[in-house]
């Protein structure tokens, strides 16, 4: 009985460390992926909003040409804004159709996220469940030997 | 290659080292290989870049303006052009800019270019000594799992001893051969040190033995003995086998990790040694010393030794003193091996409070071969069994002595 236990027990720790953790640590990774995008559209909507305020027509600023060395540059018109939209494509928006589609693409980032968050509540409950029946094996030992719990 | 002679012990490979102890290593040191891998790789992309961004920085200056799309954030650009185009704006580090002209831009990049070089060179070189490692490791395995059987054999006159190995296949001896005469040459010299500490301990010894033996009734009995008998005949002997394994610690001629696992022998001969200096250097070494390999071997040779009077604390003796010159080991040991067994369980409880503590002073071996013990506990229970078996055979033969140790 006690080796049918052992045996039992160590089949759900490897679950538990080989597959539901790891899913989890990933899970969580792509989660956090989507959250930096929606903070670079969040930003980039802020931005457009100040300029807008302050309606700034020409622009300087520093270009990083890579490991930090720094170029000045300057842009003479700023009414034309090209955003990034998707695979590799980049559209001339004006200031409006550019708030416009962030705040469509913001949308879309939170309903991603919301299913990521969904995801990794399942996985961490899964784990709790192996966990506890992993406790109730170990705690109920004595009692009855051949309970056959099984999972 | 083993010359049939005087004495001679056999060890099987397996139970020196452990196979998944080989392995567990040779897995450590694979790791630690494909870290500096990446290390190097991402430092050569950086290398690329800045050669990239010199070439750029240079041509920048060509033109008054040049139309570029600015970038505004991480997901969208503006049309715009740069302007100034000898002015650049570089880190220094530490939130400090300064501003530099496309020459002095340039210079800046290569100074950083000559550093991010020499580091890449450093990195080779770890990695060629963790590579040699991870060899060595797994001929070991390899040896192992061969079931490989070490014989170990002494000669009465002091010629060259040579620890053999044989066994099933006879492959590994031009191995073992080779690795001996890689190391012959460097054994050389530390023989002639060898001899010269041999006899300055065996004065100290004896004037400590005639203190320090008092407190330690059975140890200090056992081991005195042992001492005796060891220091009767075969001193050279005794070198020969600290030869030996320095020999087979000089398998790749690198690491301590190397030494320690195959020289589990030796090291114990450097606990025993007990000189006051040498414990006194050991705390001091400590720090220098931070490979777990050399812990492990020497904790596995000292447990038959501490008869449990072992304090895990006291690892840290432990490296520093395998550190230390293994010549000091392997000359001491054999002398106050027995002895230090017994200073070193004082020592090792607690030199402040236990009442042996007056043995540290005479016999400074004391406190080391325990920790070795302790480390060996935790790190290669196989040896305690071997090492327990070895302090049963002590007697007449010298190369017991060692495998006592060894074990």
């Amino acid at each position: 009985m006690d080796s049918l236990r052992q045996e039992k027990l160590q089949k759900f720790e490897e679950f538990v460390d080989r597959r539901l953790k790891p899913d989890l640590v990933r899970a969580i990774a792509e989660r956090d992926k989507v959250f930096d995008q929606q903070k670079i559209f969040s930003d980039l909507r802020k931005n457009i909003e100040t300029l807008e305020k302050n309606s700034v027509t020409s622009l300087r600023t520093l270009v990083n040409l890579g490991s930090e060395v720094y170029t000045q540059a300057e842009v003479p018109d700023t009414q034309r804004i090209f955003v990034d939209i998707g695979l590799g494509f980049h559209v001339e928006f004006t200031w409006s159709e550019a708030l416009k589609f962030i705040s469509l693409r913001e949308e879309k980032l939170k309903r991603q996220i919301e299913e990521y968050t969904r995801l990794i509540a399942s996985i961490k409950a899964q784990i709790k469940l192996v966990c506890e029946g992993i406790r109730e094996l170990l705690q109920i030992p004595e009692d009855k030997t051949v309970e056959g719990r099984v999972f | 290659m083993g010359k049939p002679e005087v004495k001679g012990t056999v060890t099987s490979l397996s139970s020196m080292f452990p196979p998944e102890e080989v392995q567990k290593a040779a897995k450590m040191v694979e790791g630690k290989l494909s870290e500096k891998q990446n290390e190097m790789n991402q430092l050569k992309e950086f290398i690329a870049d800045n050669a990239s961004l010199i070439n750029l920085v240079q041509k920048l200056p060509d033109e008054l303006h040049h139309d570029i799309m600015v970038p505004f954030g991480k997901a969208a650009f503006f049309p715009g052009r740069l302007i100034h185009t000898n002015e650049f704006l570089v880190l220094l580090g530490e939130s400090y800019y300064a501003d530099r002209t496309a020459k002095q831009t340039v210079e800046i990049l290569k100074r950083r270019g000559k550093s991010l070089v020499s580091k890449v060179d450093a990195l080779k070189a770890g990695i060629q000594d963790l590579k040699a490692e991870a060899s060595f490791f797994d001929s070991t395995a390899s040896e192992v799992a061969e079931d490989l059987v070490e014989i170990r054999e002494y000669e009465e006159d002091n010629s060259t001893e040579r620890a053999s190995q044989s066994g099933p296949v006879e492959l590994e001896s031009p191995s073992v051969a080779e690795a001996d005469n890689k190391v012959s040459s460097s054994e050389d010299d530390e023989y002639a040190r060898l001899m010269s500490r041999l006899e300055e301990l065996e004065k100290e010894e004896l004037a400590a033995e005639d203190d320090g033996e008092n407190d330690e009734d059975e140890d200090a009995n056992a081991n005195a003995a042992e001492t005796e008998t060891e220091t009767d005949g075969d001193e050279d002997e005794l070198t020969e086998a600290a030869f030996h394994r320095k020999k087979d610690e000089g398998y790749s001629s690198l690491d301590h990790g190397q030494r320690s696992l195959e020289s589990q022998p030796r090291k114990q001969l450097q606990q025993s040694k007990g000189k006051d200096p040498m414990n006194e250097e050991m705390p001091t070494k400590y720090n220098h010393q931070g490979l777990t390999n050399q812990l492990a071997c020497t904790g596995l040779t000292a447990e038959p030794v501490t008869k449990g009077e072992i304090s895990h604390s006291r690892i840290i003796h432990q490296d520093t003193k395998m550190l230390n010159p293994p010549v000091n080991a392997s000359v001491r040991s054999e002398k106050a091996r027995s002895k230090q067994n017994v200073h070193d369980s004082s020592r090792n409880e607690k030199p402040v409070q236990t009442p042996k503590s007056e043995f540290d002073s005479s016999k400074a071996f004391t406190g080391s071969i325990i920790e070795h013990t302790e480390n060996l506990e935790k790190k290669l229970p196989e040896q305690k069994t071997t090492s327990s078996q070895s302090s049963d055979s002590k007697p007449s033969k010298p190369v017991s002595r060692f495998k006592m140790q060894r074990k």
